[in-house]
C-alpha cells in the first residue's frame, strides 16, 4: 500500500454485481480506498473488521446470502449506524424499498443508472456531514472536559487551602473524593433506595472536597494541637460543620445551584451519626442526606489511615475492621456494606487517584454520550429531596 | 464498428451514457467488460433448475448493469423478467426469458464487432 493510499478514507461497496462494483470503484477510487463485498454477509464481516476505518458504505439492496436490509438491521442492532453512514444503491423501480431503507437508518440513496457527478457529490456530502458531526462532538467533549477540569481545579485549590492550614496534605481531599465516588457507585448497584443519577454521584464526589471548609474559621492552636483536645476545645472544633454550612448559605445568589445545595449538606451534616448522636443537628438515619452519610464514612476512613499531628496512620485492614465494629461512629448499614464490598480494591484505587484527569475526561465523554448535560439542573436526586 | 455505432445497433443512447459516466474511457472499459459478467449464465442455469430466487437476483443484476451501461432493450426485458420472478409465484416466464436471451445475444454480437 502506498503512503498516500494509507491516508485515503475507506468506502465499502457492497453489491453482488462485479460490474457495478467496478463502476463505483472507477468513479471513486482516485480519492477513496474502496473495499468490496459481494453479499450482505461479506459486508457485515467487512464492517466488523474495519468499523473504525470506514467512512461510508454503499449498499445494494438485492444481494444473495443477506440483502441490504439485513445488513442495515445488523448495523442498527450494533449501533454502527450512529457513526457510519450508509448510502443505499437502488434501481429506480425500488422506490418502496428506498423508503424502507430510510426508515431503517440509511442516510441517502443513489439510484441506477449511476451518474458520476451525482455519485461523487452524494458520497462527498455524506462523508463531510458525518465528519463534521464527529468533529463537533469532539469539540464539545473537549470543552466540557476543559470546564470540568477548571471547576475541579478550583475546588481542589480552595479545599487545599483549608487542608494546608490544617496541616494535612491535599491527598486527604483527593482520597475522600475517590472513596465517595466508589461508595456511591457501589450503593447504586446495590439499591434503588436513593434516587441518585450518574451526574449526582459525580457532583457529590467533586463537592466532597469542601466538607471541611468551615475549619478555616477555627483557631489554628486548636486545629493543629498535637495532643487530645479539651472538651471546650472540642466544642469549638465541632462548630466547623455549621460554619461551613453558613459560609455557603451566605452565597445568597447561588442558593438554587445543585452544587451549593450538595456542598451545604456535606458541610453541615458530615459529622452526624446514623443513630442520631452526631452533631450539629442530631439527625438520625436517612434524615441525614445520603451525600453527607457517604462523605462522613469516606472522611473517617481516610482520617484513620492517614498520619496526623496527633496520631500515626492505621493500616487499611484495621481501619475497615474498626469501622465495621462501630468503634469510629455509627453508619448506615447499607453504606457499610458498600465499604466491605469495595475494601479489596481500595488501596490501589487511592494510590492511583492521580488518574483523576482521565476520569474527568471519561465523565465528560459519558455525559455527552448520554445527552445527560441537563442532568445537573434536572437531577432526580434534587427533585426527590426537595 | 465504433462505440457510437454500437449503441445505435443495440438501441441505446451513447451520448446519454457518456454524459453520465463522464469519460469515454470508462464507457469503453465497461462495455468491453460486459461479456465477462456471469449474471446471464447464472440466470440461465437458475431458470433451468427452477431456482426462481436466484433467477430473480440474476435478472435483477442484469437489469442494474444495463441501467448503468444504457443497454436499453436488454434493460427492459431483464426488468420485466425480474418483476415476474420477484413475486415467487409460478407464473410462466419462458417468453420473458427468451426475450432476455435474444437481447443479450444482440449485445454480445455487437460488442464482438467493435473496433478495439
Amino acid at each position: 500500500m502506498s503512503k498516500q493510499q494509507q491516508h485515503k478514507q475507506k468506502i465499502l461497496v457492497a453489491d453482488d454485481s462485479e460490474m457495478n462494483r467496478l463502476i463505483l470503484t472507477d468513479m471513486l477510487g482516485d480519492e477513496y480506498e474502496i473495499l468490496e463485498a459481494e453479499n450482505g454477509l461479506q459486508a457485515v464481516e467487512a464492517i466488523q473488521k474495519h468499523a473504525d476505518e470506514l467512512s461510508l458504505i454503499l449498499l445494494d439492496i438485492v444481494m444473495p446470502e443477506m440483502d441490504g436490509f439485513g445488513v442495515l438491521n445488523i448495523m442498527e442492532k450494533n449501533q454502527w449506524l450512529e457513526s457510519l453512514p450508509v448510502i443505499m444503491i437502488s434501481s429506480e423501480s425500488d422506490a418502496v424499498h428506498v423508503k424502507q431503507a430510510y426508515e431503517m437508518g440509511a442516510t441517502d440513496f443513489i439510484s441506477r443508472p449511476f451518474d458520476t457527478l451525482i455519485v461523487h457529490r452524494r458520497v462527498v456530502n455524506t462523508i463531510l456531514l458525518y465528519a463534521k458531526q464527529k468533529k463537533l462532538i469532539e469539540l464539545a467533549v473537549d470543552q466540557i472536559y476543559e470546564k470540568e477540569h477548571q471547576n475541579g481545579l478550583m475546588i481542589d485549590v480552595l479545599s487545599h487551602i483549608v487542608e494546608f492550614r490544617n496541616g494535612e496534605s491535599g491527598q486527604h481531599v483527593r482520597n475522600v473524593h475517590v472513596l465517595t465516588e466508589l461508595l456511591l457507585k457501589r450503593l447504586m448497584e446495590k439499591t434503588d433506595r436513593y434516587p441518585l443519577s450518574w451526574a449526582d454521584i459525580s457532583l457529590i464526589s467533586t463537592v466532597s472536597a469542601l466538607h471541611d471548609i468551615g475549619k478555616i474559621a477555627i483557631d489554628e492552636a486548636i486545629l493543629n494541637k498535637p495532643g487530645k483536645l479539651t472538651d471546650e476545645e472540642f466544642e469549638v472544633m465541632k462548630t466547623h460543620s455549621l460554619i461551613g454550612a453558613q459560609m455557603l448559605e451566605q452565597m445568597t445568589i447561588y442558593q438554587d445551584e445543585p452544587l451549593i445545595k450538595v456542598a451545604y449538606e456535606i458541610c453541615r451534616w458530615h459529622h452526624e451519626r446514623y443513630d442520631g448522636r452526631g452533631y450539629p443537628d442530631g439527625l438520625k438515619g436517612d434524615e441525614i442526606p445520603i451525600s453527607a452519610q457517604v462523605v462522613a464514612l469516606a472522611d473517617v476512613y481516610d482520617a484513620m489511615t492517614s498520619e496526623r499531628v496527633y496520631k500515626r496512620a492505621m493500616p487499611h485492614e484495621d481501619a475497615i475492621q474498626f469501622i465495621l465494629e462501630g468503634k469510629c461512629g455509627v453508619f448506615n448499614p447499607l453504606v457499610l456494606e458498600c465499604l466491605t464490598d469495595i475494601a479489596d480494591g481500595l488501596r490501589e484505587a487511592l494510590v492511583s487517584s492521580e488518574g483523576d484527569e482521565e476520569a474527568i475526561r471519561n465523565i465528560a465523554e459519558e455525559m455527552l454520550h448520554q445527552k445527560d448535560l441537563t442532568d445537573l439542573e434536572h437531577s432526580s436526586y434534587w427533585n426527590a429531596s426537595q | 464498428m465504433t462505440f457510437q455505432e454500437f449503441y445505435q445497433t443495440i438501441g441505446g443512447d451513447y451520448n446519454e451514457v457518456l454524459a453520465r459516466l463522464s469519460s469515454e474511457r470508462l464507457v469503453q472499459k465497461f462495455v468491453l467488460k460486459f461479456p465477462l459478467d456471469g449474471s446471464y449464465d447464472l440466470l440461465c442455469s437458475a431458470l433451468e433448475t427452477g431456482n426462481r430466487e436466484e433467477a430473480f437476483r440474476a435478472a435483477h443484476t442484469i437489469k442494474g448493469i444495463c441501467q448503468n451501461l444504457g443497454f436499453t432493450p436488454l434493460l427492459t426485458s431483464s426488468s420485466s423478467l425480474a418483476e415476474a420472478l420477484r413475486s415467487g409465484e409460478a407464473v410462466d416466464t419462458s417468453a420473458l426469458a427468451e426475450q432476455v436471451g435474444e437481447d443479450y445475444r444482440q449485445v454480445i454480437t455487437a460488442i464482438q464487432a467493435l473496433d478495439v
